[in-house]
């Protein structure tokens, strides 16, 4: 039986990996394509980007983007924004330290490793000389950690939610990548774009042909069920690993319901029939359900069990937050409903 | 002073000069001391590039897998790479079969000493053997813990019992911890990074394995469950990843296979303490805690904290749980009480201590005082409530100022203070950029007590990194050894 707070750690774990690999993909993207776009069309790239990944209110904190260099450091180094490389990198290092106890030693090395890698840590938006070397570093890092969860660690609860962490992440930034796409600032859809920033030109070019349309790339991310990153494959994983997670969770429930339900709406038609009429604001509402669906999950992880009432009667008014000595640096947990946002508004612990 | 040792090879030890304190590995004439003989070899093989070649490959396994401890400073905590010297410590067979006896001896009468107190109606208290008010006004006695009863009586199931050797290479006992002695990790995993980067050393030396502590901490925990029970709930409590030793708290917790838990995981219902899983509460029968008495519950002692459980002291009332090590044993740490333990062997065991202590004065004692602060200027004098170095004068290191202002602090609060004959701390070679030097060091062993004790092998060298320096202690910059108990040689 797992410990809530390891379920917790373990299911943000989850969410930071993924974020971390997406994040270092898209930035990659970014650069490449930055570089033969000039002026207006470099900024409104860099400002889709971020839509991307919503970070938009993480961007005001920062300014308006006026430099290639400060989209990078933002993206990457910038320890102040919770949706950059090095933020989620610094998640998934301290969620698995919390747990270190439970899970495969070569884990936690593979992610201290990759902590400690990065060459600029402790010096926001600094950006490191080599962009290149250190996205694919970040990405190949990702890729190890994910081979020791698949093939080195126990298919326990553990387990479980750092899968459905993932998969809550993955899809959410797919959505959230077709519906900043449906409102591009340049008035076009770009398909090539949708399926590079999903690592799924090639498997689309195998399938489709290679001259992808925009509405069937749409259909493609979000129904494809061999796809890894389609909204419908991530949906039955995180529904699989709901379910794996047994009877005796009742607080589960909801979320193992509601991850049935969207899944089945993409299944039945329901959601492409929608889009045809009013894309983005279909696309818009699935997001929402996505959120609620991770609040879910994370409701269902951390009440535990009407206990806060026993809690409750041993705690005198007015003691809650005083500060306690040096040594208890109380770590923020993962601040309540706001679990429920898109990425980098989650449940931020930085 | 004596003439240098004879090198044959690449010259780290040519130079070599033991400082005036035993050396564990070269007698006073120079001559390698039969223990050491087939180390020293092997260390002439080497070069100062070679050497720096190990210290490196070791450094990265400790960064890799992040064994690192925090040194505070006056703002914020910064994570140190743990540092071991390559030249380690032997201990011949004899020598620590001798030794093992002297700390179980020990940490027995210390037991029974805690038992006496807190559930015994204070038997030694009463003949005299200790006084009354030193006890009472102890920062370590805990007066919530009179009447808590401790399955086998046994309070302190974790010892980390500090040891030197004197000039004449006597082992001396120089403080003991028996609340939450911390270092049993890095022994485990010196030896890991020894046994990778040194295989070779380890060819011609019987050494004695320490991989077995998670097993011996485990059916120790076991052995204190309430009523004996077959398979307990057994939890390491810490107070989470900020504190320094957090990273032993989790390697405890993987090695015995049982639960890393924070106070928040924890609640008590019903005088029960119970974790919160995702499928509900489940019962608790034994805590070993990593985290002080004052913290350990908010109801009963600091109202502000949050790293405890809220009602885990109306549990251990009800005897529905044990907490490892019990509450209330800082009183024998106490520096003040640290003079007594010899007569507490004496009165509980009826046998002369079979390691000294090292020669103290109580300041509360006008006489002892006015001798002691005297020459305070050739002794060490320490505060009763300190560990880990601090507030610690030593004399011939002290200037006037230093002397004076010790002297005014010590009679204004005599019972704040123990003072002690210097001990010249034994060396062994350690590395010095391109040579082996002679470093200072003492030894931390660790007791576990359950329903039996039993002396793990071995136990934590820390070295003094800094030329001539007495300080170990890692927060101020001291480092380690791995530490070897030879097994006895078969013809």
């Amino acid at each position: 039986m797992i410990l809530a707070r390891h379920a917790e750690a373990l299911l943000w774990t989850g969410r930071y990996l993924e974020r971390a690999e997406t994040t270092s993909r898209c930035l990659n993207y970014a650069a490449n394509s930055i570089t033969h776009l000039r002026g207006d069309e470099a900024r409104a790239e860099g400002e889709l980007m971020v839509r991307t990944l919503g970070l938009q209110e993480e961007l005001e904190a920062v300014g308006p983007l006026e430099s290639q260099p400060q989209l990078v450091a933002f993206l990457l180094s910038d320890t102040d924004n919770p949706g950059s490389v090095v933020s989620a990198v610094i998640a998934v290092r301290e969620n698995l330290r919390s747990v270190r106890d439970r899970i495969p030693i070569e884990l936690w090395e593979e992610a201290n490793g990759l902590y400690l890698r990065f060459p600029f840590l402790g010096h926001a938006n600094a950006p490191p000389g080599g962009l290149h070397e250190v996205l694919l570093m970040v990405r190949r890092a990702c890729l190890a950690v994910s081979g020791i969860l698949n093939e080195g660690m126990r298919r326990d609860e553990g387990h479980a939610f750092v899968v459905v962490g993932r998969m809550l992440e993955r899809s959410i930034f797919t959505v959230g990548l077709l519906e900043a796409s449906h409102s591009d600032a340049r008035g076009v859809m770009d398909a090539t774009r949708m399926l590079r920033l999903t690592s799924s030109l090639q498997a689309y070019h195998r399938q489709h042909g290679n001259a992808p349309d925009p509405d069937g790339v749409v259909r493609y991310l979000l129904h494809a069920p061999d796809l890894p990153r389609s909204v419908l494959s991530c949906l039955s994983r995180a529904g699989e690993g709901l379910t794996g997670l047994g009877a005796n969770a009742p607080a589960l429930d909801r979320a193992r319901r509601k991850a049935a339900l969207l899944r089945a709406r993409l299944e039945l038609g329901e959601v492409e029939e929608a889009m045809a009429s009013a894309p983005v604001a279909t696309l818009q509402d699935f997001s929402v359900q996505l959120a609620g669906l991770a609040g879910d999950v994370h409701a269902g992880i951390v009440p535990p069990l009407a206990m806060a009432t026993v809690q409750a009667q041993y705690v005198r008014p007015g003691q809650a937050g005083e500060p306690g000595h040096a040594g208890e640096r109380a770590r923020p947990g993962p601040g309540g409903s706001s679990a429920a946002g898109g990425p980098g508004h989650a449940g931020e612990r930085a | 002073m004596v003439d240098p040792v004879p090198g044959t090879g690449s010259g780290l030890l040519d130079r070599y000069r033991p400082v005036g304190a035993f050396d564990e590995a070269f007698d006073a004439d120079g001559s390698v001391r039969p223990t050491y003989s087939r180390i020293v070899e092997r260390f002439r093989e080497l070069d100062a590039g070679e050497i720096r070649r190990l210290e490196k490959l070791v450094a990265d396994e400790f960064r890799r897998q992040g064994i690192t401890f925090t040194v505070y400073s006056e703002e914020e905590g910064t994570e140190r790479i743990w540092p071991m010297d390559l030249f380690p410590r032997l201990i011949a067979a004899a020598e620590w079969d001798e030794l093992a006896r002297g700390l179980s001896q020990r940490v027995a009468a210390m037991n029974s000493f805690l038992a006496d107190l807190y559930t015994g109606g204070g038997q030694a208290i009463a003949d005299g053997v200790v006084p009354r008010w030193l006890v009472v006004s102890s920062g370590g006695f805990e007066r919530n813990a009179v009447g808590v009863r401790v399955p086998h009586s046994a309070h302190c199931n974790i010892a980390g019992i500090d040891v030197v050797r004197d000039a004449g290479g006597r082992y001396r006992v120089l403080e003991d911890n028996l609340r939450n002695p911390s270092g049993i990790s890095y022994v485990i995993e010196n030896r890991a990074a020894m046994a990778k980067a040194c295989s070779w050393l380890f060819y011609d030396h019987p050494v004695q394995p320490t991989e077995q502590y998670g097993q011996m901490l485990r059916s120790t925990l076991e052995s204190m469950a309430p009523g004996g029970e077959g398979d307990p709930h057994i939890v390491v409590l810490t107070p989470g990843i900020f504190n320094s030793a957090y990273f032993e708290h989790a390697f405890l917790a993987r090695s015995m296979g049982v639960e890393l838990v924070e106070g928040r995981d924890l609640v008590v219902d019903g005088h029960s303490v119970y974790t919160r899983t995702i499928e509900g509460l489940v019962k608790v029968d034994v805590i070993y805690r990593r985290i002080d008495d004052d913290f350990l519950d908010p109801v009963a002692f600091r109202p502000g904290s949050t790293l405890g459980v809220p009602g885990l002291l109306s549990a251990l009332r009800a005897g529905t749980v044990t907490v490892c090590n019990a509450l209330g044993n800082g009183v024998v740490d106490d520096k003040g009480v640290y003079p007594y333990v010899p007569d507490l062997i004496r009165y509980y065991l009826g046998a002369e201590p079979i390691i000294d202590n090292v020669t103290t004065y109580m300041m509360w004692d006008p006489d002892q005082r006015s001798e002691a602060l005297g020459r305070l200027d050739e002794l060490v004098a320490k505060p009763v409530g300190e560990s880990g170095g601090y507030g610690v004068l030593i004399g011939p290191h002290a200037t006037e100022q230093q002397l004076d202002e010790a002297r005014a602090t010590i009679e204004a609060e005599p019972r704040g203070w123990i003072v002690q004959e210097l001990v010249h701390l034994s060396t062994l070679p350690s590395v010095a950029e391109d040579r082996l030097e002679p470093r200072h060091l003492d030894l931390r062993p660790f007791v576990l007590t359950g329903e039996r004790t039993q002396v793990f092998p071995g136990g934590l060298t820390r070295v003094a990194m800094r030329r001539g320096s007495l300080i170990v202690n890692s927060s101020q910059g001291g480092g380690s050894k791995d530490t070897w108990v030879l097994a006895p040689e078969t013809p």
